[in-house]
Parts: structure tokens; sequence; C-alpha cells
């Protein structure tokens, strides 16, 4: 079988080394820019992000990759936003005011209350069948962030408990976003990246 | 449940991982590199890197360190402490393969600049690192640039309540390297309830590490010289710290 080829949308912010080395161990070849071109030419689309929503949005816009997205979702691409990642897939974030984001998902990002920041490992627990997921049901996942999604029931497939719940992981047809670091989570990180990957490219 | 960290802490002093005593005594440990994947692959919570000499020498933090480190595809969080300065370079620290960053000289000299941080990386990701002493019931924290200490006042934990820090790094700074030497006073007289803390600084035995971690303001507690003595050693910690808050062993491996 041929290798997989991930595209990892780059904006200029967040941290792409970890992932592509991850994709790297896991056997799947990796392309990181910002380039439709070269995008295109990828089975899947990876969306990292570290950082805070606002500036993250506005280095997507600078590069004209809220359209080049927006565009891809149109023609059914595979796609996986990771933390902040995940969180521009929504509509808008609270954090540091109103923004609005790429909207690929209905729903909006909100802050935690108690506590405020989630950081570390923990679980998640899948609240909507779905076969990219199946093998992670009460994993254990490296978190860090202090808003999350907020959106319909529909999208909603897993859900973490910490003080709140909230909800880890969200899903609309071929694009997916998971809150924590599939990357930076040892072993089940690995294999979730993998089925993921795997599972987005084949679904 | 949102599990309590065991952090392998891995001090950098001019390239070179070391065992540090004190914060005044060093024995050279080897290629940072070589911790890190240990650490990795014996199932640390989280690494951190402390460069404790780049904001002495106002070099900024070691990027070509991390990137070093970002290329051998650690699947551990990494966090990074070492001469960081402003926003750009919290940014480059994590551009460079770091997911946090650890504030210290700045947080003293120039505070404002942590929120400029957290603005720009998420506060989630800023952790700032408070060597303390406890003396006749009082925290004194530390200048570690002029090795003077002084009462560790209101105003100083500003960054921290106004949400410009996620975490406090608080450093024993005096029972560095000594076994089980860590002040649990510490823990008990941090004025800030909200704040998670990192415990970190002669954190070595297991009884001491639940008792820390029976804290509810302890986060995590950080294990420096006392992880590089044997194979395995956050995993057999693991298994000896009776605490069902902390990750179970993901694997058992031998001496």
């Amino acid at each position: 079988m041929n290798k997989i080829t991930v595209g990892i949308v780059d904006y200029g912010i967040g941290n792409h080394s970890s992932v592509r080395q991850t994709l790297n161990a896991l056997e799947m070849r990796c392309r990181i820019s910002d380039e439709p071109a070269v995008l295109d030419a990828c089975d899947v689309l990876l969306l990292p992000g570290v950082g805070a929503f606002r500036p993250a949005i506005d280095a997507l816009r600078a590069r004209s990759l809220d359209r080049y997205l927006h565009e891809q979702a149109d023609r059914d691409r595979p796609l996986l936003g990771i933390c902040l990642g995940m969180q521009l897939l929504a509509q808008a974030s609270h954090e540091d005011g109103f923004t609005q984001g790429l909207g690929l998902v209905p729903g909006e990002v909100v802050s935690l209350e108690a506590p405020h920041w989630h950081i570390g490992w923990n679980v998640v627990r899948q609240v909507q069948m779905d076969p990219l997921f199946r093998g992670s049901h009460e994993q254990a996942f490296y978190f860090n962030h202090s808003y999350a999604y907020r959106g319909p029931i529909e999208f909603q497939v897993c859900r973490t408990t910490a003080g709140e719940d909230f909800i880890s992981a969200i899903r609309k047809g071929r694009i997916v976003g998971v809150q924590f670091h599939p990357e930076k989570s040892q072993a089940a990180g690995r294999a979730l990246l993998r089925e993921l990957i795997c599972g987005l490219r084949d679904a | 449940m949102l599990k309590k960290r065991l952090v392998g802490v891995i001090t950098v002093r001019d390239g070179w991982a070391v065992q540090s005593f004190g914060y005044r005594r060093y024995l050279p440990l080897g290629h940072p590199q070589f911790l890190a994947q240990n650490l990795d692959r014996w199932g640390a919570d989280e690494i951190l890197v402390l460069c404790i000499d780049r904001s002495r020498r106002s070099l900024g933090p070691d990027l070509q360190l991390l990137r070093c480190l970002g290329s051998l595809g650690l699947s551990t969080p990494l966090t990074y402490g070492g001469g960081i300065r402003t926003a750009a370079d919290a940014a480059a620290v994590i551009q460079a393969g770091a997911e946090r960053v650890c504030v210290d000289a700045v947080l003293r000299a120039a505070p404002g600049i942590v929120g400029e941080i957290s603005a720009l990386v998420g506060a989630q990701a800023v952790i700032g690192v408070l060597p303390l002493s406890c003396v006749a019931g009082e925290l004194q924290w530390l200048d570690y640039l002029s090795g003077r200490s002084a009462p560790l006042a209101a105003a100083d934990l500003m960054p921290f309540e106004r949400h410009g820090a996620s975490e406090a790094l608080i450093v024993d700074w005096r029972n560095e390297g000594r076994p089980g030497g860590f002040d649990p006073d510490l823990v008990r007289q941090f004025p800030l309830h909200g704040v998670p803390l990192i415990a970190f600084g002669g954190v070595s035995e297991a009884g001491q590490v639940e008792t820390l971690l029976g804290h509810e303001c302890v986060a995590a507690v950080g294990i420096g010289n006392f992880l590089a003595y044997r194979e395995h050693a956050v995993q057999k910690l693991r298994q000896r710290v009776a605490a069902n808050s902390i990750r179970a062993a993901v694997f058992s491996g031998g001496d």
C-alpha cells in the first residue's frame, strides 16, 4: 500500500516538528506548507496549533489559508485539527474577546470555568459511536488548554471531565478535531493518530 | 479525572545536562538529548528542560538544543525554560519544539512581559518559576542572578493572579539534589491557592511524592537527578507511588 501523505497546514504558528516526527514514526509522509499546490497533493490535511486563538486565525487569514480550507471542506477533503487547530474549526472563539473562526464545524470556543486550566493527562470518553475513536475510549491523552469547544450534540464524539465536562473530540463528516495532543500522548496517542489519519483518508 | 504529573527535569548548563546541587554545585550527566530520550521511553508525563545559564549570560533561549530535541520525535510533552526575555522568544521556543515555556528572570525583571507572552502563546503554555525557601515561616524568593533572597510579596504574584501564567514551578533551591529534601512548607505556605503548583528540588522518594501530590494545589512533582540513576526510573516510581491520582505504569522494566 502507498504511504499516506499528510499535509500540515503551515500558518507560521505552532510546533510542527512534533507532529511531523510522529507521522514519520508512523511511516507516513509529511508535507509542511502554506501553498495550495503542495497541500492539494496530500491525502489528509492536518491543522496543528499551540497558542492563542486570535493570532492563529489572523495568521491563517494573512496567508489566505482560511479560504483554502473552506474550499477543501467543500470538496470533502479529510481534515484533522489538533488542540488549537480543533478550536479554529469552530465558528467563533471568546478567547481574548470575540473572534470569528473558520466555521467548518458549528459551535463556539468558550473558557473553561472551574478550574480555569486543563493541563496534563486525562481520559476521553466516547459519547457517540465512531469507528475512528473506538480504540481510544477511556484512554488518557495529554491536554494543554484553557478554552474548549461548545456546540451541537451531533458533532460531539468524545467528552472529558476535569471539574466540568467538556467536549474533547468533534467530527463533521471528514473533518475531525481533537482538543488533546495525540502526538504528545505516547503509545495511546500514536495509535489514535494512525487510526484518525488512515480512517479519514478511507472514510 | 485529570491526572497529576511526574515531570522529568533535565538541568542544562553550558549545553550539558548536569546534576545540580543547591544551585551551586554541578556534576555532568551527558548530552541532554539522551536523557530526554530516556524519559520519553520510560513514560514521564512531561519533560522539563531548564537551561540555567541562559538568563545569567543574556543568551536568550537555546533554540539549537530545542531543535535537536524536536528532531528526536519525542512523544512526551516538552517544556522549556531558560533565557526567555520576550514574547517573541517564547513563540520561538514553541516553534522550535516545546509545548510550554518557563519564565524565570523575566518574572522578576519585567512581569508585564509575562502577560504579553501569554497573549501570544496562550496562558496555559506559561509556567512561572519561583526558587523559594521558607525561613521562620516566611517564604523567600531567590533572585538567582544576584544570589539574594527577599520575602515573597503579594505583588510578586500578580502574573499568576492575572492569568499570565497557568502554573508555578516552586523550586526548593536549597534542597535541590538532596534525597527527600523538598521542604513541604513551600507548598503549605504558598499564598495563592488557585494556582496549580509543580514542586521541584529534592523530590526523590515515593512517599514524599504521594504526600506532595496529596495537596490539592500540587498538580505535579518535578524530579531531576534522581531519575538519572537507574533504568526505567519513572515507571518504577509510578509502581511505588500508591496514588491513583497519577497515571499507572504503562509497562514494567527491569534494571
